[in-house]
């Protein structure tokens, strides 16, 4: 970032709406009860995660189905290093999270992020899948026992934890990418790599920077997740249905698009506490949220932020995106 | 990175040097021992029948293929086998043949992708000159595939010039474009080779050859079969075989 | 040496399941061009059916398999239309959005079974249950031979209905090019659509025959989409022939792993190799083509 793009207008406009936002929901938990409290804080942790996974899927182009190894590396790092062998406070594990997710994503990205398409979103599932057996049959992890964090009931703490992080990602991704020299190198990278590499960008390190950026940030929520929870076993943080999640809701929200997957991660969750709390438990949101993913591919490729946006050539964005696939 | 050097001619080196390069796919000889080197401010141009070897000949220089055999070195250097990136850095640009632009982002991003690597502090100038040059400004906001074909070719080439190169591979460049465009284009290859950028060039259209080549090669079967000004190749008996299957 | 041999055994007698298993996926890949994340809901829903028949109707799985491949025939014959659709919409031309269909269709299918039937492992009773048959030093259950034998009677059909028959020559056609079989006078919309058909009839046979050697839940698919995209990357993705070794090969890895090294590894050890196959050669170990 040597120099600043020119700062147009509209980046202040943008720039402020988010500052409005981040306060609006600063003085939130003023005007909700505490149940309310704790929707909120998931859909922010979802909309963070949702961010994450937007910067490989959406704007490296390489569909992940591994994400959820991310958030297990930080849920359990947090985790065990907050056993009472370590006695680590939480603020302090977050940064031995953070550095291991991005060294093991740096380590399984290169050689992973040569395969495209279908073949790039088989692996990184293996892996993912891979990981979570690692950690069932390991011993300091708890195996299938899982592990239990030192019980922090301060849902206030929580909620503002995880607001700073939504916010620190989802700005931080926004200036990067729309706003950096980065942002240009990684979408040359999806929009015609030979192209991109022809003109001196070196291809394979924007991929594997875009993949540890996002595994880091994912890693982040992880290690937030545990300690909120209090309790984590192999399933509820490795388990597919992090990733499925984290899928649905950028394709919802519209892959490659800065609002998108907040506006889908904010809306999935809010539906699947809205379920849980109708139905008393969350299996029938299972069922609906495929026929979400059904309805949506046939007949909303572009997501939900095509109908707000509007515009050809948010829609056109997108198309290609996928086209490229 | 040496983006910011000039291009002024280096005693003894010239800017490109093919040295007998060779590329095999399976049993099929692509090119066959090629060997081509080029003055700063000469436009050489690569002509031959389709499958003669010309582009994979541009892909061996600009690094998008390893050659089996031979050297390529860039004003002395041998990058032979380096990786597209960094031959890109160190002074080749190149065009592809089926324009390549980055579909989703607008032709001012297009712009200032190709400087995202260079000279990023002059981008912004070096933008607004291209832009004049090929006469595209009133487009700068569209995006890429809004553009007509031609327009497309226009931001390929104004990609290229935004990376201050010492060798430019135009594969292409002017194919089935409008004569207004054409005409743009070899005015800003006029205008680039005086300031002493080496051009390579495949191009079909003999007219275009005659007006801007110094200096032409023929290929044929992985092979150049001949080489000199457009009379002589004109008149070359092997070029006729080439093209036309007989003498 | 006899635990050798036993393992030996096992492991071949597992792995003519997980080849009708991905058979029909790869037919699929082959025709369609449509990597079908269901494909492990597909033979979830065929053990559930199995033992829905068999608790309710008392039809042994053996004879029942024959139902459910003509139940899941029509559906996935009914099904086809809309993946035909899917793949080759305007949009959605690429693979991802028919990945992200059925990926929809497969947490459909998952969370449907949950909610219906919840967590419990159910096992699927026959009369061959329980017998086994000794060959010198190696015991061989009955059930797994006779399940076995009905994958490889299962494959076998695919074969000749692929080679021996004109609806065979229309889908190989497809497979080779879309265009030109369309130029040919193949119905490709129709021919796609019984080509899916036949996958979902297939998969959830296999999915009797793995529930009635181990047991059926609502959570079974995901393990067995992974198996199942194991053989495939093994064989490459869309080759038919490639299946039978790689089927053969995942089923001896899974069973030596179990015997020798914990059967707790086995899941790790079979996921570790998918990765690192896909590393080492993504476009399959076997090579392509129907």
């Amino acid at each position: 970032m040597a120099s600043k793009p020119v700062q147009t207008p509209k980046f202040i406009v943008r720039a402020l709406l988010i500052g409005a936002i981040v306060i609006a929901l600063a003085v939130l938990p003023a005007f909700i009860d505490s149940y309310t409290l704790r929707i909120a804080t998931g859909a922010l942790m979802w909309a963070g995660l949702a961010c994450a996974w937007n910067i490989v899927g959406g704007y490296a182009g390489y569909i992940s189905f591994g994400h959820s190894a991310f958030f297990g590396i930080g849920a359990y790092t947090t985790a065990i290093l907050m056993q009472s062998d370590f006695g680590a406070s939480f603020f302090v594990t977050l940064l031995p999270a953070i550095i291991l997710s991005i060294a093991v994503a740096v380590v399984i990205g290169g050689p992973t992020m040569r395969l495209r398409g279908a073949y790039f979103a088989i692996a990184t599932w293996a892996f993912a899948e891979m990981l979570m057996q690692l950690v069932t049959v390991l011993d300091f992890t708890g195996g299938t026992a899982g592990l239990s964090l030192p019980a922090y009931l301060n849902e206030f703490f929580f909620y503002y934890t995880m607001l700073i992080a939504a916010a620190a990602s989802f700005v931080g991704v926004w200036l990067l990418i729309e706003h950096s020299r980065f942002g240009f190198r990684i979408k040359a990278l999806r929009d015609d790599e030979p192209a991109a590499e022809s003109l001196g960008i070196r291809t394979n390190l924007v991929k594997v920077q875009s993949f540890a950026l996002s595994a880091a940030i994912t890693a982040l929520f992880g290690s937030i997740y545990a300690y909120w929870t209090t309790y984590i076993d192999p399933h509820s943080v490795m388990g597919p249905q992090i990733t499925d999640q984290m899928v649905v809701m950028v394709l919802l929200g519209g892959l490659g698009t800065i609002w998108g997957p907040a506006l889908g991660g904010v809306l999935l969750w809010i539906t699947n506490r809205y379920i849980w709390s109708t139905f008393g438990d969350t299996v029938i949101y299972l069922p609906i949220l495929g026929v979400i993913i059904a309805l949506v591919v046939l007949f909303l490729p572009n997501g939900l932020i095509s109908l707000l946006v509007g515009r050809q050539r948010g829609k056109e964005l997108i198309s290609n995106i996928l086209r490229k696939f | 990175m040496s983006s910011a050097s000039s291009n002024a001619k280096s005693p003894g080196h010239p800017p490109l040097a093919i040295e007998s390069v060779a590329k095999h796919f399976g049993g099929i000889t692509a090119v066959d021992g090629v060997s081509l080197s080029a003055d700063a401010g000469e436009v050489v141009g690569v002509i031959g029948p389709n499958g003669s070897g010309k582009s994979t000949l541009f892909n061996l220089a600009a690094g998008g293929l390893k050659p089996d055999a031979g050297k390529v070195r860039l004003q002395g250097i041998d990058v032979t086998g380096w990786p597209t990136w960094k031959i890109a850095r160190t002074g080749i640009s190149r065009t592809f043949q089926i324009p390549s632009l980055f579909i989703n982002m607008t032709v001012r991003d297009n712009l200032l992708a190709a400087a995202v690597e260079g000279d990023w502090q002059r981008a912004r100038d070096r933008m607004e000159d291209a832009l004049e040059m090929l006469e595209i400004s009133h487009v700068v906001d569209n995006l890429a595939t809004e553009l007509s074909g031609g327009q497309q070719k226009l931001v390929e080439f104004g990609r290229v010039c935004m990376r201050d190169p010492k060798v430019i591979l135009l594969d292409e460049v002017t194919a089935g474009v409008h004569p207004n465009i054409r005409q743009i284009i070899l005015g800003a290859i006029q205008r680039l080779r005086k300031t002493g950028i080496t051009f390579l060039v495949i191009e079909h259209d003999m007219e275009m050859v005659k007006e801007i080549c110094d200096r032409l090669v023929v290929m044929d079967q992985g092979k150049i079969v001949a080489e000199g000004d457009f009379e002589t190749i004109a008149n070359d008996t092997n070029v006729r075989k080439a093209y036309l299957g007989r003498t | 040496m006899d635990l050798f041999l036993q393992t030996l055994v096992n492991g071949i007698l597992i792995g003519g399941i997980l080849i009708c298993l991905t058979i029909g996926f790869q037919l699929t890949f082959g025709v369609l061009h449509v990597i079908d994340f269901a494909v492990g809901g597909w033979a979830m829903l065929g053990g559930y059916t199995a033992y829905w028949l068999v608790t309710l109707a008392g039809i042994d799985p053996f004879i029942s398999i024959f139902l459910v491949f003509a139940l899941f025939l029509l559906i996935g014959r009914g099904l086809g239309p809309l993946i035909y659709r899917v793949r080759t919409s305007r949009y959605a031309r690429p693979d991802l959005m028919a990945l992200a269909f059925t990926f929809g269709l497969f947490l459909f299918m998952r969370g449907g079974a949950l909610w219906l039937w919840s967590y419990n492992s159910r096992s699927v009773e026959s009369v061959l249950s329980g017998q086994f048959l000794s060959l010198g030093p190696v015991t061989i259950p009955l059930m797994r031979l006779s399940a076995f034998l009905m994958a490889m009677l299962f494959s076998l059909g695919l074969f000749i209905l692929l080679y021996r028959s004109r609806f065979g020559m229309a889908v190989r056609a497809l497979a080779q090019n879309r265009d030109h079989a369309g130029l040919m006078g193949v119905d490709v919309k129709r021919v796609s659509a019984w080509v899916y058909g036949i996958y979902t009839g297939l998969t959830a046979s296999a999915g009797v025959l793995i529930a009635t050697i181990y047991s059926v839940n609502p959570t079974v698919g995901i393990r067995y989409t992974l198996f199942a995209f194991f053989v495939a990357v093994l064989a490459g993705l869309g080759s038919v022939g490639g299946v039978l070794i790689a089927g053969l090969a995942l089923g001896l890895l899974e069973a030596y792993v179990a015997t020798y090294i914990g059967a707790r590894y086995s899941l790790l050890i079979v996921f570790g190799t998918l990765y690192l196959a896909l590393l080492v050669a993504p476009k399959g170990v076997l090579g392509r083509g129907i």
